[in-house]
């Protein structure tokens, strides 16, 4: 049987069990005595074992194995966790990650034994037992008796209708002297590789003796087409509870249940007895081992190729809502055909204009919905955080906490893929340059234990992630004392630098205030790498400081890089668009009440002096001659800070796909993107972030 | 391509579009083209290197248009009725326009008969060919495609 077809499932199912893993192991070393906990990081890693075992990895599923079983003994109270064996099993999810990693770039585990941990764990066990041989354990790989499945009651054998052949082949079986049993197995409800299951039972069944008839064929076997249960007979040698610990040992089995077939099934076939039971039973067999050869040639195949695609995992109710949207969309073109053709040209506009409402009503909540089909929860990036502040808190020797919020917060898929590395950046700043030693938050009357935050929340069209800590906060004098040695500024400047200005100074490339270089972070490619990936993704960063209290950095990004909806306004001839998002309001400034600030035109507008941009001028457009009595200005923002555009005319809302100038023309960080208009003209995208 | 193939076993040819910029006849090689649009609204792009003209709207797509004239430090582009914008189509930067002053024909060249001693760089608009081909009496200089990608100006 070919596994390769199973290795995106196996690829997503590993992520996720690795990461419950990683997320119980958590949990255990703040409370070693959770039996829920030790009993869903065992249920991980044997499910985790047996697909690996299903795919053939066979490296992986020895690791897990012996992870296993340290479980198995925590689980049986023999060993306390302790923070050695953390430690040990973080190393371990590490190698499995490992492990995967190959497995997603060439669909091969790699060579790597990784047999210090596997010692390691070993000695673990050793300990535990006491004077029981360590390396014996690790060989019991095969030896099914480890796993205590609790045997359910309503699970019987099913009785198999034997065809003439197949009763020739019992009582031949039964006259060469061994014993024939009926099987039936009862695999797991959520099991998803059920035809694998099988496969794999019936391999290790083979193992201790002859599969002669199976319910149902085992083509169908193979197709999966079966419900949760599959029956067989076999002969063998051995005893029944033998055979059925064999097949036990395959994970997500949840029941194998069996019985002797007696001599009352195969009275019938006494007659036949004599005759030579071969041929037709053992048609089943050799299907089976063929399949099982072609399986590793297979891979073999294709070895090179990156094994995944991204993908996105969606939700069926969303898949429902769009399915529903697109039948809307075909009655709506239905009505429109039918309103052309009945009347014969001389169509009633009222009703022309009617379909046309509802069909734009409809193309509105398709692209929400396939924009939400794009949707993923920012927690496949953050989920990996509390780990990596771990060993953080381990390698600074600081006590920390990181407290996360809103990881359920949804992102667009491709923003989700590369925040990670920003926001890593920024946690990791925190907790080495934010934190404070222990002696110098006892002396500031701070807890011991420092407080690393992460709230995710979404605002308006854009999702807003803050990350933060209780620690130290940034010197500003310190960073300008800096910046002037470093030639960055000059020290006329640093003196009329405001707060805000300073602390953006961190953001310039090659600054860094690690006084030191450390491991974690100090090599000055932090904080700008961050700001540039986070724009790039179309978003901002912001810090808020205060020194001796802590540090928050605000990363805003936009919902959706796709589609935005934005307000077309004109600058003489051409046309421009302004995403709404980042408007706050449009205004009618009579030119009088424009005044001036070190010889900048501002306006006064509520309580708040906002400077005015004029878009012909940013524009390269010729000025007009002359203002008129009043301006079109339209107030946009950026956090805290505000601007207002001075435009020609306002042409109005409208939902615009973005589309990207391309690479040739550069250097242009004024215009964003373009869009297409509905009479087919191009009207340009302006960024009001780099106005501010 | 495959036809290219088969002519090449007998004499290696090379098609190129012969276009017309200024008084003077350039050929491009066919494999960049993409498509020959008329003249249409060019909407200009703020700030950006002179030499574009702005961008088009080509079935939905945005394409960045260049004069070629100005690129090659020659005068500004004089639109006409025989003005034609020719979209290149290169891996890996996307599609490009180029303003072209008319499209004459289509010619194959013999790769053999193609001289390339006359490409120096002495004159900087001699950058931009990479030989100079023979149709009939006519000389037609051969664009190097590479040199109008590339972020340069020629002044």
């Amino acid at each position: 049987m070919d596994v390769s077809q199973y290795l995106e499932i196996f690829i997503d199912e590993s992520s996720e069990h690795l990461q419950s893993l990683s997320d119980c192991i958590m949990n255990l070393e703040k409370e070693p005595d959770n039996k829920e906990t030790i009993n869903e990081v065992f249920r991980a890693a044997h499910s985790l074992k047996g697909m690996a075992g299903t795919m053939g990895f066979k490296r992986m599923q020895h690791l897990t194995h012996d992870m296993e079983n340290v479980f198995q003994e925590v689980r049986s109270d023999k060993i306390a966790v302790d923070s050695a064996m953390i430690d040990l099993l973080f190393k371990c999810l590490d190698a499995l990650d490992g492990y995967l990693a190959n497995i997603k770039a060439s669909a091969d585990e790699g060579t790597e034994d990784n047999e210090i941990i596997i010692k390691e764990l070993n000695d673990f066990i050793a300990r535990a037992n006491g004077n029981k041989d360590a390396s014996a354990l690790a060989k019991t790989q095969s030896a099914a008796d480890t796993e205590p499945e609790s045997v359910s009651v309503g699970k019987r054998v099913r009785k198999i209708e034997l065809s003439d052949s197949e009763k020739k082949e019992v009582s031949g079986a039964r006259a060469e002297g061994k014993k024939v049993y009926s099987i039936t197995v009862y695999i797991q409800k959520d099991c998803l590789l059920k035809a694998a299951r099988a496969f794999l039972v019936f391999r290790a069944v083979e193992g201790v003796g002859r599969i002669l008839v199976n319910r149902p064929s085992s083509q169908d076997i193979e197709d999966e087409k079966f419900e949760l249960d599959f029956s067989f007979c076999v002969a063998s040698n051995e005893s029944l509870d033998k055979i059925i610990a064999a097949a036990k040992n395959v994970s997500e089995i949840e029941e194998v249940v069996g019985e002797e077939i007696t001599e009352d099934v195969a009275r019938a076939e006494e007659e036949v007895r004599t005759q030579p039971a071969n041929d037709p039973a053992k048609a089943d067999t050799p299907k089976t081992t063929e399949s099982k050869q072609t399986a590793p040639a297979n891979k073999k195949q294709t070895p090179a190729k990156p094994a995944t695609n991204r993908t996105v995992r969606v939700d069926i109710e969303k898949l429902d809502a769009l399915m529903n949207q697109v039948s809307e969309l075909i009655i709506a073109k239905n009505s429109l055909v039918s309103i052309s053709s009945t009347e014969g040209g001389s169509f009633s506009s009222q009703g022309f204009h009617e379909q046309i409402e509802y069909l734009e009503r409809i193309t509105t909540n398709l692209h929400e919905s396939v924009m939400k089909v794009r949707m993923v929860p920012i927690e496949s990036v953050v989920n990996k955080f509390p780990r990596m502040i771990r060993d953080l808190s381990r390698t600074l020797n600081k006590k920390m906490e990181l407290y996360m919020t809103g990881e359920d917060t949804e992102l667009d898929r491709t923003v989700v893929d590369q925040i990670g590395d920003p926001l890593q950046h920024l946690l990791r700043n925190s907790a080495d340059h934010g934190l404070e030693n222990a002696e110098l938050r006892a002396e500031r009357g701070k807890p011991e234990t420092g407080t690393i935050f992460l709230n995710a929340y979404q605002e308006g069209n854009n999702v807003i992630i803050q990350v933060g800590d209780d620690g130290n906060g940034i010197d500003v004098e310190a960073v300008k004392a800096k910046a002037v040695e470093r030639g960055v500024i000059t020290q006329e400047q640093a003196d009329v630098m405001t707060q805000k200005e300073a602390v953006n100074l961190l953001f310039m490339p090659s600054f860094s205030m690690a006084k030191k270089i450390t491991d974690i972070s100090g090599r000055g490619v932090g904080l700008d790498v961050v700001k540039s990936n986070i724009e790039a993704l179309g978003g901002d960063v912001e810090v808020k400081t205060k020194l001796g209290e802590g540090s928050t950095f605000t990363v805003r990004l936009p919902l959706t890089l796709a589609i935005i909806q934005a307000l077309l306004v004109t600058v003489r001839e051409e046309k421009y668009a302004i995403a709404l998002a980042s408007i706050t309001s449009i205004e009618d400034i009579p030119v009088k009440d424009i005044k001036y600030v070190e010889a900048r035109e501002v306006i006064h507008l509520r309580d708040s002096v906002i400077p005015l941009v004029r878009l012909d001028r940013v524009l390269d457009i010729e000025p007009k001659a002359e203002d008129g009595d009043n301006l079109t200005v339209v107030i946009v923002k950026r956090g805290d800070q505000q601007a207002g555009l001075v435009v020609d005319n306002l042409i109005g809302q409208q939902e615009i796909v973005i589309k990207s100038l391309g690479k040739y023309i550069s250097g242009n960080k004024l215009i964003s993107g373009a869009t297409i208009l509905g009479d087919g003209e191009v009207a340009l995208i302006i960024d009001a972030n780099t106005l501010m | 391509m495959a036809d290219y193939k088969i002519e090449s076993q007998e004499v290696e040819t090379k098609q190129y579009i012969v276009v017309q910029i200024g008084n003077e006849k350039y050929g491009i090689d066919i494999r960049y083209i993409d498509n020959i649009v008329r003249m249409q609204k060019i909407t200009r792009v703020p700030k950006a290197q002179s030499y574009f003209k702005g961008v088009i709207n080509l079935r939905g797509e945005i394409v960045p248009v260049m004069s070629i004239r100005k690129k090659m430090g020659l005068e500004d582009d004089v639109i006409t009725d025989a003005s034609r914008i020719i979209i290149l189509k290169v891996e890996e930067k996307g599609s490009l326009g180029v303003v072209v002053d008319q499209v004459r024909e289509v010619i194959t060249l013999n790769i053999a008969e193609i001289d390339k001693s006359g490409v120096s760089a002495k004159n900087a608009k001699d950058t931009f060919i990479n030989g100079i081909g023979k149709n009939g009496e006519e000389l037609i200089s051969l664009f190097e495609i590479s040199a109008i990608l590339e972020e340069r100006e020629m002044n």
